[in-house]
C-alpha cells in the first residue's frame, strides 16, 4: 500500500501563469495536493513562446521543457473563464476545493466577478492566495513586475557584483522562484490555521514586497547604524571584504580571506572553485593542502587581519595553485583535509556530475506524452511519513477537462461536447489536439 | 492598517524548539513571526551566530549582532547544554510538550546523544523534527564542510550570474550576497514543516523531515535546468539579466543620478509597444523618431533594434534619476523598475501604505529601531514581531521555573554545572 501525501485531499484551483505561480503550486503537488490549473490557449503565459523546446520537436503548446518542469504534479483544465458559462463552472469548482491561488497583477480576479468576497460566498472557508507584482493594497499595487524588476526594486540586484561596476545582479529570476515559494508558503500557512479553526483568509502576497525582507541585515545596518549599501568596496564581489575600502561586515557570514573564486584546470568558462576559510585553523590546512609553498608561510599572511589587508596577492597565489587541478579534485582534496570549498556548478555539472545531487535523486526521469522522457527537478525534502517526489508530468493543455468536467464536476458527456462546440472549453475555431477529439468521442 | 492586526497569527498555538546556527535560524523567525511559540535553544554563552555583524554602534558584542537581531526576532531564548545529562534530560521534557523541533546539528548529532526523532517520538508520537543541514542527512557530501558561497557555487547560482565581457573582462562568476543560501534553504524547510503540520491535523501523527540547503539551491535557478535537459544548453553570464545561450539585448541602464535602472525590453519590440515607448519617451521630449510611421513596421523595428536599445531608451534614462523613470514607466504599463540600495526601501511610499515598517522596541537599551515586515498579509490572522531577538538565556527562568517547574535553586545547580 503507498504511504498518504501530506497534502491528501487538499484541491487548489490554480489560475496561475508565467513562472512564480506555477513554482509555488508544483510545490503543492509534490506534497500531495490535486492541483488544477485552469488555462485558456487564447491568453496563456508560460507555455509559449518556448525556447526550451527540444530541436526535434514541433513547437506548440505542449512542448516547452520548461513548461515542463514547472509545472508536473497538476492537471489542465482548458476553459474561457470570461465566458458567463465558464465562470459558472469554476465557480462549481471553487465550492469542492481549499485553495484558490493566482499571480494575475492585482485587480485582474475581481474583474472576473472572483474576488474575495465572491470566493467566501462559494466557498466561506476558502484560502485564497494571491500572489501579485506589488500586492493589492498600497498606491503601487497596478504596478507590474518581473523577477528582475522585483528584484531590482527591492534591493536584491544591488547586492550582486563588484565594486566600482554596474551591479551584475541575479543571472535569472530569483524572486519568481522564490516568490513560488512564498506563494506555497501562504497557502499552506492558511490551510493549517483553516485546520485549526474553520476560517478560511485572504493572503495578500507580493513580489516586489517578500523580496525586502531578504536584506534584513543591510536593512538593520541603515536603520540603526544609518550606514547605507552604497558605500566604496560594496558589493564585495565574491569576497567578504574589498581591500583597501573600511573593514565592515558585507552580510555574508564572517569577515575572512580567502573568500573568493578561483579559476581551476583546464580554464574553462565554468571552471572554478570557491574556497573559504573562516579561521587560521582552517587557512593553516589550506597551507598543507597546497603543499605548505614558501609564500604562505609569510607573517603578513598569518592572521586574518593580514589576509584581509594582503588579499590580493593572497588570491594570487591561491589561483596559480587551484589551476594545476580540475575542480572536482580540488574540492574532494581541500573538503577531505577540513578545508570549505566546493566548485562552481552549471546546470550540466549539476544534473551530470554531482554525486550528493544524484545520491539525493534531484533529477527524476519522467515521460511527457508529447515531450518524452526528460529528467525533471525533484522535491529537496525527504518525510519519513509522506514522502513528497513528482508523480505527474505537466498537463498538456486541457488534458484532463473531461476528467474534471464530467468525473469531479458530474456534467454529462453532452455537455463536455457542446462546451467544446460553444468556446466554453476551448475556442471554437481553434484546432484541437487529438486527446481533445478522443475525449469527446 | 487592517483590523486582522489585533488576531492572533495563523500558527498561534504552536510550539518549536529551535536548535539552529545561522543557517537555520530565518526558518523560525518565519515561524515566529507568523504567531508559533519559538524557543530557541542555545548552547551555554549563546549561539555562534551571534558574531556575525553588523553590530550596534559597530561594537561586537553577542547582544548586539544586527544580523542575529534581524534573524531572531519573536523568538524565547533559552540555554541548555546537550553534553550534559541535565541538559539532555530538560531537553527530553522540552520535546514531549513541543509540535515541532527544527534543528541544524551535523548529521548523526543528536542521534549520538539518542535525542533523535526516532526517541523522542515515543513519548510525543505528535513531535514533527525537521533537519536542515548543508546537504541533507546521507549521501557522499554529507559531512562537507559548507558556507554561503559555497552554496552559492555548488547550486548553481554563480554559473548564471556575472558580467557581460564588454563590461567587465574576463570577470569570475559572481554570487549574489546577503545570505541568500540560507533563505532558500530556511523557505523549503518552512514549507516542509507546515505540510507535515497540515498533515498532523488529519493524521494525529508528526514525522522526520530532511531538508538538505544544496538541494534548495540547486533548485533556485529557474531554466537553467531545462535549457541543458531540453536543449544541451549551457547558459552565459550577462550584466544585470539573464542568463542566456546566447546574447540578448541589455536590460540595465544608467540614469543620470549615477544608479541604474531596469528596463524589460528585449522580446518585446513590436509595433505597439514601441508605441507606447514613443509615447513615453515624447512626455519628456526624448522621443527623437521614434514617432515616425515607419515604427509601425516589425522589419523596421528589428533592424533598427540597436538604435531604440542603445540611441533612444539609453539616452532617455541617461537624462533623469532613475527613481522618476521607474514611476513614469511603470505609470504607462512598462513593467520597469530603479536598481535600488537597500535603503531608498525605507522611504518608499508603497511600503509605508503597506504598514510594512515595525517600531520594535529594545527595552534594555531604552530604544526602539525599525525594521523590516511582512511578505504577505493575511487578512484573517496577524504577521507580527511579537519581540526583539532573545537575549542570551532571556527566559530560562520562565521556561524552566515557570513552565517546567523547577525551582530557583534547581536553576542554580544547573548554571553552575553548566547544564544551562
Amino acid at each position: 500500500m503507498s504511504r498518504p501525501r501530506a497534502l491528501e485531499n487538499i484541491r487548489v484551483v490554480d489560475f496561475s501563469w508565467v513562472r512564480a505561480g506555477p513554482w509555488a503550486t508544483r510545490w503543492l503537488g509534490a506534497l500531495g495536493a490535486e492541483i488544477i490549473k485552469i488555462e485558456w490557449p487564447e491568453s496563456e503565459r508560460g507555455r509559449l513562446p518556448s525556447t526550451t523546446t527540444p530541436r526535434n520537436a514541433e513547437v506548440n503548446l505542449n512542448t516547452s521543457g520548461n513548461f515542463n518542469d514547472t509545472n508536473v504534479n497538476k492537471k489542465s483544465l482548458s476553459l474561457n473563464v470570461r465566458s458567463a458559462k465558464g465562470l459558472e463552472i469554476v465557480k462549481r469548482l471553487i465550492a469542492i476545493s481549499d485553495v484558490v491561488i493566482e499571480n494575475f497583477s492585482s485587480r485582474v480576479l475581481r474583474n472576473w466577478g472572483l474576488g474575495y468576497d465572491e470566493l467566501c460566498r462559494i466557498k466561506p472557508d476558502i484560502v485564497y492566495v494571491s500572489m501579485s507584482g506589488y500586492g493589492h493594497t498600497g498606491r503601487n499595487h497596478h504596478y507590474t513586475t518581473f523577477g528582475p524588476v522585483a528584484q531590482a526594486v527591492s534591493g536584491l540586484t544591488y547586492l550582486s557584483g563588484l565594486p566600482d561596476k554596474p551591479p551584475a545582479g541575479w543571472g535569472w529570476s530569483y524572486m519568481d522562484d522564490t516568490g513560488g515559494m512564498y506563494g506555497a508558503m501562504c497557502a499552506l500557512t492558511g490551510l493549517y490555521h483553516r485546520n485549526m479553526t474553520g476560517q478560511g483568509q485572504h493572503i495578500d502576497l507580493s513580489q516586489m514586497v517578500a523580496s525586502v525582507p531578504l536584506n534584513g541585515p543591510a536593512l538593520l545596518d541603515f536603520t540603526v547604524n544609518g550606514r547605507g549599501s552604497r558605500r566604496a568596496g560594496f558589493p564585495p564581489g565574491n569576497r567578504a571584504h574589498w581591500p583597501g575600502t573600511p573593514l565592515v561586515s558585507n552580510y555574508r557570514g564572517p569577515t575572512v580571506a580567502p573568500h573568493n573564486a578561483y579559476r581551476t584546470h583546464p580554464g574553462g568558462y565554468n571552471d572554478w572553485c570557491v574556497i573559504v576559510c573562516h579561521s587560521d585553523e582552517e587557512w593553516q590546512r589550506l597551507v598543507q593542502m597546497m603543499g605548505a609553498p614558501s609564500w604562505a608561510g609569510a607573517e603578513k599572511f598569518a592572521t586574518v587581519a593580514g589576509r584581509l589587508r594582503h588579499q590580493e596577492e593572497l588570491d594570487e597565489h591561491i589561483e596559480a595553485w587551484s589551476m594545476t587541478a580540475e575542480k572536482y579534485q580540488l574540492t574532494e582534496r581541500c573538503q577531505a583535509a577540513g578545508v570549505r570549498a566546493l566548485p562552481v556548478q552549471s546546470a550540466e555539472d549539476r544534473v551530470e556530475h554531482d554525486p550528493q545531487l544524484r545520491h539525493r535523486q534531484m533529477y527524476q526521469a519522467m515521460e511527457h506524452p508529447a515531450l518524452g522522457i526528460h529528467k525533471v527537478q525533484n522535491a529537496p525534502f525527504k518525510f519519513s511519513q509522506t514522502p513528497a517526489s513528482n508523480h505527474l508530468p505537466s498537463p498538456m493543455i486541457g488534458q484532463h477537462t473531461q476528467e474534471i468536467v464530467e468525473g469531479l464536476l458530474g456534467y454529462s458527456h453532452e455537455a463536455l461536447r457542446a462546451g467544446f462546440d460553444d468556446g466554453t472549453f476551448w475556442p471554437a475555431r481553434r484546432a484541437r489536439f487529438p486527446y481533445m477529439e478522443e475525449m469527446l468521442q | 492598517m487592517t483590523d486582522a492586526q489585533t488576531l492572533p497569527g495563523p500558527l498561534a498555538g504552536l510550539r518549536i524548539l529551535e536548535l539552529a546556527d545561522e543557517t537555520g535560524q530565518f526558518c523560525g523567525k518565519l515561524l515566529g513571526d507568523l504567531g508559533a511559540d519559538v524557543v530557541k535553544i542555545e548552547p551555554p554563552g549563546g549561539e555562534g551566530s551571534r558574531r556575525v555583524g553588523p553590530f550596534l554602534d559597530d561594537i561586537p558584542h553577542p547582544e548586539r549582532s544586527l544580523s542575529f537581531w534581524y534573524y531572531n526576532t519573536s523568538k524565547r531564548g533559552i540555554t541548555l547544554n546537550l553534553a550534559t545529562a541535565d541538559g539532555r534530560a530538560l531537553f527530553e521534557r522540552l520535546a514531549a510538550a513541543s509540535d515541532v523541533i527544527l534543528e541544524t546539528f551535523r548529521p548523526g548529532f543528536l542521534a549520538s546523544l539518542a535525542l533523535d526523532h526516532e526517541t523522542l517520538c515515543k513519548q510525543n508520537p505528535r513531535l514533527i523534527m525537521c533537519s536542515l543541514t548543508p546537504f541533507g542527512q546521507t549521501g557522499p557530501w554529507r559531512d562537507y564542510l559548507s558556507s554561503d558561497l559555497l552554496h552559492m557555487a555548488a547550486g548553481g547560482e554563480m554559473a548564471s550570474s556575472g558580467y557581460d565581457e564588454a563590461d567587465v573582462p574576463s570577470a569570475p562568476p559572481i554570487a549574489p550576497g546577503g545570505g541568500n543560501a540560507w533563505h532558500m534553504g530556511c523557505h523549503f524547510a518552512y514549507m516542509a514543516i507546515m505540510a507535515a503540520l497540515v498533515h498532523r491535523t488529519v493524521s494525529g501523527l508528526g514525522q522526520y523531515i530532511d531538508v538538505s540547503i544544496h538541494d534548495a539551491c540547486a533548485l533556485t535557478t529557474e531554466a537553467a535546468i531545462a535549457n541543458y535537459v531540453y536543449r544541451g544548453e549551457v547558459v552565459r553570464r550577462q550584466t544585470g539579466r539573464h542568463h542566456a545561450a546566447g546574447a540578448t539585448p541589455r536590460t540595465q541602464f544608467r540614469a543620470k543620478d549615477g544608479t541604474y535602472v531596469c528596463a524589460l525590453i528585449g522580446g518585446r519590440l513590436n509595433p505597439r509597444f514601441v508605441g507606447e515607448l514613443a509615447d513615453l519617451l515624447d512626455s519628456y521630449g526624448m522621443a527623437g523618431d521614434l514617432k515616425d510611421p515607419k515604427y509601425q513596421d516589425q522589419a523596421f523595428i528589428t533592424e533598427n533594434t540597436s538604435h531604440i536599445i542603445d540611441d533612444l531608451i539609453a539616452n532617455f534614462i541617461a537624462s533623469l534619476p532613475a527613481e522618476e523613470v521607474y514611476h513614469a514607466a511603470q505609470e504607462r504599463g512598462f513593467t520597469w523598475g530603479a536598481v535600488r540600495a537597500p535603503e531608498a526601501l525605507v522611504g518608499d511610499a508603497h511600503l509605508h501604505d503597506r504598514g510594512f515598517w515595525k517600531q520594535v522596541e529594545h527595552k534594555e537599551l531604552g530604544r526602539s529601531f525599525v525594521y523590516p515586515g511582512e511578505p504577505a498579509i493575511y487578512n484573517g490572522s496577524s504577521w507580527r514581531i511579537s519581540a526583539r531577538a532573545p537575549l542570551i538565556g532571556e527566559h530560562n527562568t520562565e521556561i524552566f521555573c515557570d513552565e517546567l517547574g523547577l525551582s530557583r535553586g534547581e536553576l542554580l545547580v544547573l548554571a553552575e554545572n553548566r547544564a544551562i
